[in-house]
């Protein structure tokens, strides 16, 4: 380990409160969080300090476990325990609700917008994962209700360039749609995790995704192409478990699209960074652990985000209420 | 001879009694067993079917009513609910209703289910099975 991960910043975001989730809008500029206070707080930099610009705090009744920017920037989507979806529309420096997406029968777990910005896809404790479509007049019509796990629905991802989404799940397993028909349809259903999958992540090009697990290890998983031997097209395999570098369960992972380093969110207080060996063969890849902060939070970290346009900037979050800004510097 | 045989019959005849008793209970129970097993297994299948279908009926019925009501409006709005209503009863006609073997059952359903939420979510109605039919929240198989 001679990769060093620096602490710039920590901050209390969501105070006598849990913050869960963090995600940086796609130009970098601002930080949203949300959190068990109900609330979704926007963080900007001014000069050396993170301020607050501003606070969402009457959209959800309970809990907002997720929120999402939309690749334009200009909306942000909210999930929570109170079984609905809020959109909210930027003005200038302030946030205004748009709509609010009804239909899960309980806590909606996460919110993620497809890279078109056209698509929505929502995912709840009622196992359940929906699409939902936007159109020009920012109305946003249910495409798609999939029943496709056995157990609650943890996360959703989509493809970093293609219409392909992924969901993770309390059943152990990920699922992968397409759209086929004007529905969405399960095309592979991922198994070799022994617990929950907490979260999921692309690689930079979406050739494999990483997921994260309550058996504390990471798997990374391929899709296979056709001329993969007898494997059929769409079907995932794994290629690489990650095993032994974690003592809890792993809440979040998070694939860099600048550096390709793997940033993990982990139940025992630590932020871990894992490297890819670029020599390594890519059916048979090998992460090491470049960089470890044992104890970067007081409490379980939620979630990790690396920034989009600044390299190895990296934002995580803690069930203690922070919010702490890392450097990865890495030595080739 | 004959005397110790009869004698020897006597004796087996006591000292096997208990394994003979054994075996006619053991086989009498078993005929109770399944004639009873079989009409438990008749009774539960019968009200989960006629559940199941009291559901699937509620759901035919509902996309028939809409239907109906969408059919005349010439709207894109309306035309993609009424698509999504028309696809919901393609759904319930192909459910193989009389097979009561049929693998894919817990699939199908939840996939009737899944088309039913989401018509609701377009029609921008709430319906929900288990408001209309008490006790069938508990409905699972």
């Amino acid at each position: 380990m001679k990769d060093t991960l620096d602490l710039v910043h920590r901050f209390n975001a969501h105070p006598d409160s849990r913050c869960w989730f963090v995600a940086w809008n796609p130009r970098g500029t601002l930080l949203a969080s949300c959190g068990g206070d109900r609330a979704i707080r926007i963080w900007g930099k001014e000069g050396d300090s993170w301020e607050c610009k501003c606070v969402l705090s009457d959209g959800h009744q309970r809990t907002v476990r997720k929120v999402a920017w939309s690749p334009c920037g200009n909306y942000l989507a909210s999930a929570s325990f109170d079984a609905t979806t809020c959109i909210w529309k930027k003005n200038n420096n302030d946030f205004e609700s748009l709509t609010v997406l009804e239909g899960h029968e309980n806590e909606v777990k996460c919110v993620a917008w497809a890279p078109s910005g056209n698509l929505l896809a929502t995912c709840s404790r009622d196992k359940s994962v929906w699409v939902w479509e936007v159109d020009e007049e920012d109305e946003y019509e249910c495409v798609s209700v999939v029943n496709s796990h056995t157990q609650d629905v943890k996360h959703v991802v989509w493809h970093p360039t293609q219409e392909l989404l992924a969901s993770a799940s309390y059943d152990n397993t990920v699922c992968i749609y397409k759209e086929e028909d004007d529905d969405w349809e399960v095309r592979a259903t991922l198994e070799g995790h022994t617990s929950t999958v907490w979260s999921l992540a692309f690689d930079p090009n979406g050739q494999r995704l990483a997921s994260c697990s309550d058996d504390r290890t990471v798997k990374i998983w391929k899709e296979c192409q056709p001329g993969d031997g007898d494997s059929a097209e769409g079907t995932w395999k794994c290629v690489c478990t990650l095993s032994g570098f974690h003592d809890r369960t792993i809440y979040d992972i998070a694939w860099c699209r600048l550096t390709g380093a793997l940033a993990t969110a982990c139940g025992d207080d630590g932020v871990r960074i894992f490297k890819e060996d670029a020599t390594s063969d890519p059916d048979q890849p090998i992460f090491s652990l470049s960089a470890h902060v044992p104890r970067a939070h007081s409490q379980d970290i939620n979630c990790v985000a690396w920034h989009p346009k600044e390299a190895g900037l990296l934002a995580t979050c803690s069930d203690n209420g922070e919010i702490g800004i890392w450097k990865y510097k890495s030595e080739e | 001879m004959a005397s110790v045989s009869e004698s020897d019959d006597l004796f087996d005849c006591i000292l096997m009694a208990d394994d003979r008793f054994h075996v006619e209970g053991y086989r009498e129970g078993y005929e109770e067993g399944t004639r009873e097993g079989l009409l438990e297994g008749r009774n539960h299948g019968m009200v989960h079917g006629a559940r199941l279908s009291a559901e699937l009926s509620f759901y035919h019925g509902f996309a028939v009513t809409w239907k109906y009501l969408l059919q005349t409006n010439v709207d894109a709005k309306s035309k993609k609910r009424l698509k999504a209503v028309e696809s919901l009863i393609g759904l319930i006609s192909k459910f193989p209703f009389e097979d009561s073997q049929y693998e894919n059952l817990q699939e199908d359903t939840e996939r009737v289910r899944a088309k039913f939420r989401q018509v609701c979510s377009l029609l921008n109605v709430t319906a929900d099975f288990r408001d209309y039919v008490s006790g069938s929240a508990t409905m699972s198989f």
